[in-house]
């Protein structure tokens, strides 16, 4: 619910808001999409074992890097300041710029040079358009019942 | 949960009648520990009590040992023998919570059960008579098990808190079950139910069909609902009503809801047109969920299915319930036995998401029966 609560903020407020911070990464995104696949393709597979339930952002279960909580974390973070930064209307692009600084320090290093390249403002196109999918993907993550029943037992013996 | 030696140990009343059946069945021991051990009055209640008097009734040199205080339960299953028996079930449940266990068991006896039981047919907590008997029945035939005498009959009706109601349930025994691939729940077919009222006006039946129906004719129109007013010595000792819904699948499969009302001096007047209505919504929660068996009887196809011969069952379900994943825990603890359990989404997106549940039975048969 709350997902859907931003994405109605980003459409009255400034659209260049940084809503989710695990769709901004064009990396892990394609990473995604092909673990979706998969998903669906074998079931067997290993992969399934380290999906989990919609609770969790499909990023755990992708990979249980360090890297892929954080932006997790991130995400909560900045659903606090678009609620802040909603209220006032006019908001400097300069200002944005440096509030996202300030939370920037756990990101990923490239991510702050390639705003000096050309491409510096890719992660805000279609935000609302990567928001629904993002949203999608919890909806349709697929939870290890098996495991959920038995515990971690039921990976050792398989 | 961890076991010791041969003996599986327990802790805590919950799941009392899983871990006695499950015993019978796999003749492994049980001791049970810590039974309300800080309730204000400890121990086992009457209920359980006169459960375990019922699983002496029908086995053969069953050991049983509680302590002073009722705390703790050592139970060493005999055979299961069967015949014909009459039991008196505590008022605090209802029949259901007997029968429910009757049925997992009543296959495997030497002899071919027929049991009297009397109490409270119809109560708010256990799955009533009608269900079981509209439900569990047809469940039992798709894994082999039928014959002329298998059915529950209802001669009089009991409503909590007096009771005094009684019902037969024979059934027939069987040397081994069939492995089942029950996947496709099909589409609902019609929808049947019974409408009981007990020492109340008879025009309670009629009001609690006209509300069910109001809900239930905008789906479909092939519902029949059966009013059923029973009289006099037939009608126990306490008023009350009720209804319980069952749908057919194009398949063969049913799912059921039930409500009743409230037992009288408890809880505020249900009138019967909330009733009928509370219950047909409850009926289309249970379609929405979905599968090839409903709530109440997962657990219990779970256990068929685990018994069955060496061989793959499969079976469509709606979301486990909470008795049902704690059911697939302690198939685990008393057969070594477990489940595929995959999540199955279908593209159109029906209804909630159905699990599909695989195992190989562990060829359970049974050894009491004599063979002709």
């Amino acid at each position: 619910v709350k997902r859907i609560k931003m994405e109605d903020k980003n459409k009255s407020s400034t659209f260049e808001m940084l809503a989710f911070a695990d769709s901004d990464d064009d990396l892990e995104y394609g990473d995604n999409e092909k673990n979706g696949e998969e998903e669906e393709e074998d079931e067997d597979d290993k992969k399934t074992h380290v999906l989990d339930s919609g609770n969790c952002t499909g990023e755990d279960g992708v990979s249980s890097d360090e890297k892929d909580m954080e932006p997790e974390d991130e995400d909560s973070e900045e659903m606090e300041e678009v609620e802040g930064t909603s209220d006032e209307e006019e908001e400097d692009d300069d200002d944005e710029e440096n509030l996202l600084k300030d939370d920037d320090d756990t990101f990923i290093e490239d991510h702050t040079a390639s705003e000096d390249t050309v491409g510096a403002l890719k992660w805000k196109e279609d935000l609302k358009k990567k928001a629904a999918e993002v949203f999608l993907r919890h909806q349709q993550s697929v939870p290890n019942l098996r495991k959920l029943v038995y515990g971690t037992v039921a990976d050792e013996e398989k | 949960m961890a076991s010791q030696g041969h003996c599986l140990r327990f802790e805590g009343c919950n799941f009392f009648r899983q871990r006695l059946v499950l015993s019978t069945l796999s003749g492994r021991p049980v001791k049970i520990q810590g039974i309300r051990v800080k309730d204000e009055s400890p121990g086992i209640r009457d209920f359980e009590a006169s459960f375990i008097r019922l699983m002496d009734k029908i086995t053969n040199g069953t050991r049983i040992e509680i302590n002073e205080t009722g705390t703790s339960l050592y139970y060493q299953p005999g055979l299961l023998f069967g015949g014909t028996l009459e039991h008196d079930c505590n008022v605090q449940r209802s029949v259901g919570y007997y029968l429910e266990s009757l049925l997992c068991l009543a296959p495997f006896m030497k002899h071919p059960l027929r049991i009297t039981l009397r109490g409270v047919t119809n109560d708010q907590m256990d799955p009533s008579v009608d269900v079981l008997k509209a439900t569990a029945i047809p469940l039992l035939k798709k894994f082999g098990v039928d014959g002329e005498h298998f059915e529950i009959k209802i001669l009089k009706r009991g409503m909590p808190p007096g009771g005094g109601g009684e019902i037969i349930f024979s059934c027939p025994t069987r040397k081994v079950l069939r492995p089942v691939l029950l996947t496709d729940p099909g589409k609902i077919k019609r929808i049947r139910g019974v409408a009981y009222s007990v020492r109340v006006s008879p025009q309670i039946g009629n009001r609690i069909v006209e509300s069910a129906r109001s809900v239930l004719n905008r789906f479909l129109p092939d519902i029949y609902i059966h009013t059923d007013h029973l009289k006099g010595a037939n009608s126990g000792k306490s008023p009350g009503f009720g209804l319980s819904l069952v749908a057919e699948t194009t398949e063969g499969y049913f799912l059921s809801a039930e409500l009743a009302s409230n037992p009288q001096g408890q809880g505020s007047v249900v009138l019967p047109e909330d009733l009928g209505k509370n219950c047909a919504k409850l009926l289309l929660e249970e379609i929405y969920r979905g599968g090839c068996v409903d709530s109440v009887n997962q657990s219990l196809i779970l256990l068929l299915m685990t018994l069955g011969q060496q061989d793959v069952s499969k079976v469509l379900l709606g979301p486990l319930s909470p008795y049902t994943i704690e059911f697939l825990r302690h198939l685990r603890s008393f057969f070594q036995i477990m489940f595929k359990i995959e999540s199955k989404t279908y593209e159109e997106r029906k209804g909630a998401e159905k699990v599909l549940l695989t195992c190989v039975g562990v060829g359970f048969s049974n050894l009491s029966k004599t063979i002709k």
